[in-house]
C-alpha cells in the first residue's frame, strides 16, 4: 500500500510543471513557519493546505491569472516600500535649486547647488539628479512620485474596500435574508445613493468634506499622526490631508450600495436553497446562518467584484485628482501627476505617460486576478483539476 | 392510552402574495403519539409542508401562522406552547428534540462544508460536544450508524463527493445527531431511486426503534405508510380530513377523498385493481371552496357540504373524520 501511494506520488511530480514544484514550496515552507508556532497544525490541517496547492496548480495554469497576480505582488510591494525606495523625498523641489530642472524630460541630468538648513547651520553642496522618467513642475523625479504614490493608492485601495464592501455586504445580507419591511428599508436607502452617479456624489463630497475632516485632524494629534505614518507623508503636509482624506470618506460612501445590491440579490436566490431551511431546522442561529452558511456560497462573485475594485478605485481616485479634488501636490499621487500633465500636454508628455501606464497596468493586473479567481474559487473547478491531475498519473502507469 | 408528545390545535398558516392571501393550512389538528410512526398523507400543496414546518415555527415570510396551538410534550411532562416560544427558545428545540430530514439531499447540505462539519455544526449548536473538531470526530460514529462505508474518509467529504442515497444518509445523520425525540421526515425518499428509497427507509426505522424516538412521515407513497407508519393524518387543500390507524384508513376508509385517494395508487393491502384517478383538481387556496372543500369533486355532495364546514368526528376508537356523511 505504502509503496504504491508512493509510485504515485512521483506520477503526479512528473505531470507538475516548475511552477506547481515553486508553489508547493512556498506553500510546504509557509505551513512549516505556522507549525513552529502552532504545534500540530500542520498535520491537523492537512486537507486546507492540499486545497491551498490545488489553488495554486490552478493559478499557474492560467497565464493572465499568474500576470495579473505578478502585478498585484509587485504593486502591494511598492505600495509598502516604495516611499523608501524612491531615490528622491517626494517633498524635495530641485526647482529651488536648479530653475531648469522644471518639467526635464526622461533621461536627463542637472546639477543642483543645494543650500540647506540642517540643525541651525545652513549648508551648501552641490549634488546631481537623473531623472529617468523626467520630472514634473517642481522639478520632482516622477520615479520617485510613482513609488511613492503607491502608498498612497494602496493605502485608499485596502481601507475603502475595508469599509465600502464590508458595510454593503451586511446591509446586504440582512435585507435578501429577512426581507420584507427591513428589506424595503435598506434597499430604498441604497436606491437613494445609487441614483447619483457615483463619481457625481464623490464629486459632491470631495467638495464638502475637506474643512470638516481638517477640523477634526487639527483636533486630534492621534489621528493625524496615524494617518502621516500611513501615508508616509511627512508631518509638514498636515494641512494637505483634509482633501486626501474626503476623498477617502467620499470613496466609502459611494462604494458600498453596489456591494448592498449585489450582496442582496444573491442571498435572495442562495436563501432558497434548501441548506439554509436545513440549517435552520436544527437551530443555527440566524448570525451563524448569515454568515457562516450564505455569505461563503455568495462570496464568490462578491470577491470577484472586490478585486476587480481594488483597481477601479484607482481609476476613480485618479479621476478625482485629475479633477483636482482629491491629494494635493507635493502629496505623492498618480492621478495627481496627470493633472498637472494635462496643462503641458504634449510637451511634457511623460508626466501623463508614466503615470497613465503605471494606472493602466494596476487595474489590468487586478482585473486579470479578479477574473482567474472566479474559476479558482469555485471548488468544482479545483476538484477537477486534481481529478485530472490524478488521472494523468494513473494514465501515466497504465502506459509504463 | 397513549400520550401525546406534540398535539397540533386549530393550526392555520397563510402566506401573504401578490397574488392574494394563500390559506394553506387551516384549522389543522391532530397529535402525535410519543414512539409511533405518523404518515402524513395528500396531494401536492395540500399543506403537508407547511404543517410540519409549522411545528417548530419554520415558515418564513410571506407566510405567518396565524392561529393555533403547537403544544410540546416535554421528556419530563411538563408542556408548552412552541408557537409562543422566542426565538432563542424555539431554537433549542430545533434540530435537539425536534429534528427535520427534508426531500431532497442534493441541496440540503451546504456544498462549502464537509458532511462531518455539518453533523458536527448540528452537535456544537446545542452543546452537545464543546467545538466543531469535536463534533467531526463524534461525526464519524453517526455516519457508521447511517451505514455509511468507510465512515473515517467520508466525513472529511464534500456533499458533491457523494452519490444521493449516501447524502440522504448524511442528512439523517445529521437529523438523528442530538438524539431527537420527534423527527419529522419530509418526503425522506422522494429524490431518490427506487432501490435507494427501500434501505433509506428501512434505515429510518431501525433509528427510530434504536433511538426510540417518534417519527412524523410526510409522503406520497401509500405502500410505505402501509410499511412503516402506525397511524395516518389524511389533509386535502389544507384541511385534515381524516385520521385513523393504517388498519382503519387502509380498510375502512371514510371520507370520499380517502376512498379516492386509495383508488388512484395501487392499494397497497388490497388487491391490485383498475386505478382511478380523482376528478378535477386540487382548488386553489386563495378563494378555497365554501363549505367542505371537496365538495366540487365528491361524488356524494349535497347542499350542506357547499355551505358548511364539516367537523372532525369520531366515528370509531381513534378514528376520526371530517365529512357530513357521517
Ligand atoms: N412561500 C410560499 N409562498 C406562497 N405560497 C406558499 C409558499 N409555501 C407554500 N405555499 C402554499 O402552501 C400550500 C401548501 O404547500 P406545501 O408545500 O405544504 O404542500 P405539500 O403538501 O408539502 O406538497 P408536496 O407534496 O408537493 O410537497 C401550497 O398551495 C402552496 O401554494
Ligand atoms: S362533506 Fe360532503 S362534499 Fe365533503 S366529502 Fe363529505 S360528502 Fe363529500
Ligand atoms: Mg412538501
Amino acid at each position: 500500500m505504502a509503496e504504491e501511494t508512493g509510485e504515485y506520488e512521483t506520477r503526479e511530480e512528473y505531470e507538475m510543471s516548475i511552477l506547481d514544484r515553486i508553489s508547493d514550496r512556498l506553500i510546504d515552507g509557509f505551513a512549516s513557519f505556522i507549525g513552529l508556532f502552532k504545534k500540530d497544525w500542520r498535520r491537523r490541517n492537512q486537507s486546507r493546505i492540499k486545497e491551498w496547492k490545488l489553488m495554486a496548480y490552478a493559478v499557474n495554469r492560467s497565464p493572465p491569472t499568474l500576470l495579473g497576480l505578478i502585478i498585484v505582488i509587485v504593486y502591494i510591494f511598492i505600495g509598502i516600500f516604495g516611499p523608501y525606495l524612491a531615490p528622491w523625498p517626494y517633498d524635495f523641489f530641485p526647482v529651488n535649486y536648479n530653475y531648469s530642472t522644471q518639467l526635464a524630460p526622461p533621461g536627463s541630468t542637472y546639477f543642483l547647488n543645494v543650500t540647506q538648513l540642517q540643525n541651525g547651520y545652513i549648508i551648501h553642496y552641490t549634488t546631481y539628479i537623473h531623472y529617468m522618467l523626467g520630472s514634473d513642475t517642481y522639478g520632482r523625479d516622477i520615479l520617485s512620485i510613482l513609488l511613492s504614490g503607491a502608498r498612497t493608492a494602496l493605502v485608499l485601495d485596502i481601507f475603502i474596500i475595508l469599509i465600502g464592501p464590508t458595510l454593503g455586504i451586511i446591509l446586504g445580507l440582512i435585507s435578501g435574508y429577512y426581507g420584507g419591511a427591513v428589506d424595503e428599508t435598506i434597499m430604498r436607502i441604497t436606491d437613494m445613493f445609487l441614483a447619483f452617479p457615483g463619481l457625481i456624489l464623490a464629486i459632491a463630497l470631495s467638495a464638502v468634506l475637506p474643512g470638516r475632516i481638517q477640523n477634526f485632524l487639527n483636533a486630534h494629534v492621534w489621528a493625524q499622526t496615524f494617518v502621516l505614518k500611513l501615508f508616509a507623508l511627512h508631518p509638514r503636509d498636515v494641512n494637505n490631508l483634509g482633501k486626501l482624506l474626503a476623498v477617502f470618506v467620499a470613496l466609502v460612501i459611494v462604494w458600498w450600495p453596489g456591494y448592498a445590491r449585489v450582496t442582496r440579490g444573491s442571498t435572495l436566490t442562495e436563501k432558497e436553497n434548501l441548506y439554509v431551511e436545513a440549517a435552520r431546522a436544527i437551530g443555527l442561529p440566524t448570525r451563524t446562518i448569515l454568515f457562516r452558511h450564505i455569505l461563503p456560497n455568495i462570496i464568490g462573485p462578491i470577491l470577484v467584484m472586490i478585486t476587480m475594485d481594488f483597481g477601479g478605485i484607482i481609476l476613480t481616485e485618479a479621476g478625482l485628482s485629475f479633477l483636482g479634488l482629491g491629494a494635493v501636490p507635493p502629496i505623492p499621487d498618480w492621478g495627481n501627476l496627470i493633472n498637472q500633465g494635462s496643462q503641458q500636454f504634449p510637451q511634457a508628455w511623460w508626466l501623463v505617460a508614466f503615470p497613465g501606464l503605471v494606472i493602466v497596468t494596476v487595474v489590468l493586473g487586478w482585473n486579470l486576478l479578479g477574473d482567474g479567481l472566479r474559476d479558482i474559487l469555485d471548488p468544482r473547478t479545483r476538484r477537477s483539476l486534481e481529478f485530472k491531475l490524478k488521472k494523468k498519473s494513473k494514465g501515466g502507469e497504465a502506459s509504463a | 392510552m397513549p400520550e401525546p408528545i406534540v398535539e397540533i390545535k386549530n393550526l392555520s398558516v397563510y402566506f401573504y402574495t401578490y397574488a392574494g392571501v394563500v390559506k394553506a393550512i387551516e384549522d389543522v389538528s391532530f397529535d402525535i403519539y410519543r414512539g409511533e410512526t405518523l404518515a402524513l398523507v395528500g396531494e401536492t400543496g395540500c399543506g403537508k409542508s407547511v404543517t410540519s414546518r409549522a411545528i417548530t415555527k419554520l415558515i418564513e415570510s410571506p407566510g405567518k401562522i396565524v392561529n393555533g396551538q403547537v403544544i410540546y410534550h416535554r421528556d419530563d411532562g411538563s408542556t408548552v406552547d412552541l408557537l409562543k416560544l422566542s426565538d432563542e427558545g424555539i431554537r433549542e428545540i430545533r434540530g435537539n428534540e425536534i429534528a427535520y430530514i427534508f426531500q431532497d439531499p442534493h441541496s440540503s447540505l451546504d456544498p462549502l462544508y464537509t458532511v462531518g462539519y455539518q453533523i458536527g455544526e448540528a452537535m456544537e449548536v446545542h452543546g452537545k460536544v464543546r467545538n466543531i473538531k469535536e463534533g467531526i470526530a463524534k461525526a464519524v460514529n453517526i455516519l457508521r450508524e447511517v451505514l455509511i462505508p468507510d465512515p473515517e474518509n467520508r466525513v472529511k467529504n464534500y456533499p458533491h463527493e457523494l452519490s444521493g442515497g449516501m447524502k440522504q444518509r448524511v442528512v439523517i445523520g445529521i437529523g438523528v445527531a442530538n438524539n431527537p425525540r420527534l423527527l419529522i421526515a419530509d418526503e425522506p425518499t422522494t429524490a431518490l431511486d427506487v432501490t435507494v428509497q427501500a434501505q433509506i427507509l428501512e434505515l429510518l426505522n431501525e433509528l427510530k426503534r434504536k433511538y426510540n424516538a417518534t417519527v412524523l412521515l410526510i409522503t406520497h407513497n401509500l405502500g410505505v405508510v402501509a410499511e412503516t407508519a402506525q397511524r395516518v393524518v389524511v389533509m386535502y387543500a389544507g384541511k385534515v380530513v381524516e385520521i385513523g390507524t393504517v388498519d382503519q384508513i387502509f380498510h375502512n376508509p371514510l371520507h370520499p377523498y380517502t376512498t379516492a385517494l386509495l383508488r388512484a395508487v395501487p392499494n397497497p393491502l388490497g388487491k391490485i385493481e383498475k386505478l382511478e384517478s380523482i376528478p378535477g383538481t386540487v382548488p386553489n387556496l386563495i378563494t378555497p371552496p365554501k363549505g367542505c372543500r371537496f365538495h366540487p369533486r365528491c361524488p356524494f355532495a349535497e347542499e350542506r357540504c357547499r355551505k358548511e364546514v364539516p367537523k372532525l368526528k369520531e366515528i370509531e376508537p381513534g378514528h376520526f373524520v371530517a365529512c357530513h356523511r357521517y
